[in-house]
């Protein structure tokens, strides 16, 4: 277990030593809540609407979301750069768990943006852009509860694109699409209240709900006290269900694994 | 049952074949065409415990696809490796555990972190117990001269120096088997030097296995007892050292200064392979005449300023037989 530890360590530690990366971050997320809570007035002030409680919840909304997106990101070429360039092989040559050393690369990742990325841009929402605080201190806690699941939906779910560069060494457009599936379908630019009826039937039936709608509406109390737990359980179903796949394709991964010159 | 050991083993490769041209490459997309490539076609050895084998043959003979199998990063076509009774790739991790890998193309040092770190890393992926890491390290240091680099990061490191933190930290936890591919490519000599005898004194301390692959001949006749030699992803031979030179090194060369520059030097047992102005070199089968005979002759015709001998290098018979001047004859016992 230490080993995985140091391995975060190392992760926050490299964090540190790309400075720009950080800033970038942190400017992006404010530009990015900045922008799309000028779109929002706009369309709220069509409706004369922008005093009222619907706008406060949207503006909220969109600042959990793109503090959660920021928190986040992850590196999602690691492992394809390992596999193009080879140095998979030094990783397979040590008696570690590959799985658990990936994963605990990007713990070391979140604990960074957390501390260093994550407490100022919230000052900076708090101050410049009115966000409402939780719910209740309960919700408070079902919320940072949710949040963690829905970083290990993320997760499986990346690792599972990640993976398939074993077989297709570039991922760029397999990325590209995921990240726009996410963008649409996780709720994550527009609450998914706004979308239609059979979009939101079927999003029901993809992991996508799990990584931001939830957690950001457990955090706005829309959730009634009695369905928080059946929530919760949807997105640990959904973390085992792409767990699982993972799991699947990296056994298949490690048979096909061809590493590249020498 | 040996430490090490290998059965028919048996490596292809899937390769794309690419068409040629616009036509051909959307061809290529459509409908892929594949051929397999055997990389490594049925090779058999066994290695005891403490042994070290040099491992060559030319180049894309398929020494590394059989190492990198041997780790179990790669896994056999067909065919099957044991080594202590494991299966390097069904029982990777318990398996890597005992092994210290050397791939001198590639790097496992962590790029942006100094080698002292890395060193850290490694103490608890293989949970090294703590004074055994520590006098590793001062001792490995001492030997390799690790000192004046171990606080820079390794990408600032020049290549003899990372090559040295390299093989330090894959001694680290004392493995048991050694697999070095390449480890001094690119070396200056005194580099070189230095760990060949780093990897001997291994060898000699704690009784490592150890299999070698280099291009550089004197790698081998430095730090191994026996050779593994294969072409074509075939063993061809398997037997010491000592025992292909003794063979094949059957020949001698003489060179000779000679007063003023005769034209046409005629001797029996003497062959002429390289003249320039004076200075004269001929070969000659030891076994046939002898040295001594050869300069009385010699002098007493010509004017002689200068004479002597060599034995031919381990490099040029190992060219040979790659070349295919030298065909190995089956009297010879490492032949397989
Ligand atoms: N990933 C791959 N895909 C297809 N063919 C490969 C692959 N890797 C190696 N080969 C082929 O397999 C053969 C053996 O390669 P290998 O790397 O084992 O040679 P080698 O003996 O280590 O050579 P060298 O001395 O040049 O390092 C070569 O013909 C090479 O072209
Ligand atoms: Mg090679």
């Amino acid at each position: 277990m230490r080993v995985y530890l140091e391995f975060a360590k190392k992760s926050f530690q490299n964090s540190i030593v790309y400075r720009m990366d950080y800033f970038a971050g942190v400017i992006n997320a404010i530009v990015m809540i900045l922008v799309n809570i000028y779109i929002w007035k706009a369309i709220y002030e069509e409706e004369a609407a922008i005093e009222g409680v619907q706008f406060k919840i949207i503006v909220t909304y969109i600042i959990i979301s793109f503090l959660m997106q920021m928190v986040y990101m992850m590196d999602e070429y690691f492992i394809e750069n390992k596999v193009r360039s080879g140095l998979i092989s030094m990783d397979m040559l040590k008696p570690i768990h590959f799985r658990w050393y990936v994963f605990s690369y990007n713990i070391g990742t979140v604990v960074f943006r957390l501390l260093l990325q994550f407490t100022p841009a919230i000052i900076v929402s708090i101050f410049l852009f009115n966000l409402l605080g939780p719910f209740s201190v309960l919700y408070f806690s079902y919320f940072l509860l949710s949040a963690v699941l829905g970083y290990l939906v993320l997760y499986n779910l990346n690792f599972i694109v990640w993976i398939s560069s074993f077989w297709f060494y570039w991922t760029f457009s397999l990325v590209t699409i995921k990240d726009a599936a996410v963008m649409i379908l996780s709720g994550a630019m527009i609450p998914l209240w706004f979308m239609p009826e059979w979009l939101v039937d079927f999003i029901k039936l993809t992991p996508f709900d799990a990584i931001f709608y939830i957690p950001i509406r457990v955090y706005l109390g829309m959730v009634p006290e009695q369905e928080i737990l059946s929530a919760l359980f949807r997105q640990v179903m959904w973390i085992f269900i792409l767990f699982l796949i993972g799991q699947l394709l990296w056994k298949a991964a490690t048979k096909k694994l061809v590493v590249q010159g020498g | 049952m040996a430490f090490i050991e290998v059965h028919d083993l048996v490596k292809e490769y899937k390769v794309n074949i690419r068409n040629k041209g616009l036509i051909g490459s959307i061809k290529s997309l459509l409908i892929p065409e594949y051929t397999m490539k055997s990389a490594v076609d049925g090779i058999n050895f066994t290695i005891e415990e403490g042994e070290t084998v040099g491992f060559i043959g030319p180049n894309g003979a398929g020494k590394s696809t059989t190492v990198k199998m041997l780790t179990g990063i790669l896994v056999p076509t067909s065919g099957s490796i044991t080594i202590g009774g494991l299966s390097p790739y069904k029982d990777r991790k318990l398996n890597t555990a005992k092994l210290g890998v050397v791939f001198g193309q590639r790097s496992q040092l962590w790029w942006d972190l100094p080698v002292i770190d890395t060193f850290d890393l490694l103490k608890y992926i293989y949970k090294i117990p703590e004074n055994i890491h520590k006098s590793n390290i001062e001792h490995f240091s001492e030997i390799l001269g690790l000192d004046e680099f171990i606080k820079q990061p390794v990408r600032q490191l020049s290549l003899g120096q990372r090559m040295r933190a390299e093989i330090a930290a894959s001694l680290l936890h004392n493995p048991e088997i050694i697999f070095f591919d390449e480890p001094t490519i690119g070396l200056d000599v005194v580099a070189k030097e230095k760990i060949r005898e780093f990897v001997k004194f291994i060898n000699k301390e704690r009784n490592t296995t150890m299999l070698f692959t280099t291009h550089d001949m004197v790698d081998i006749e430095k730090t191994c007892d026996r050779m593994i030699i294969i072409d074509h992803g075939k063993k061809i031979y398997d037997g010491t050292v000592e025992e292909i030179k003794d063979t094949y090194g059957g020949n001698r060369i003489l060179s000779v200064e000679f007063g003023q520059n005769y034209e046409n030097i005629l001797m029996s047992g003497l062959e002429l392979i390289e003249e320039k102005g004076n200075k004269k070199h001929f070969k000659f089968a030891k076994d046939d005449f002898q040295v001594s005979y050869l300069i009385q002759k010699l002098s007493q015709q010509y004017e002689i300023l200068d004479i002597t001998v060599q034995e031919p290098e381990i490099d040029g018979i190992i060219r040979e037989i790659y070349q295919g001047g030298i065909k190995l004859n089956e009297s010879l016992s490492g032949v397989c």
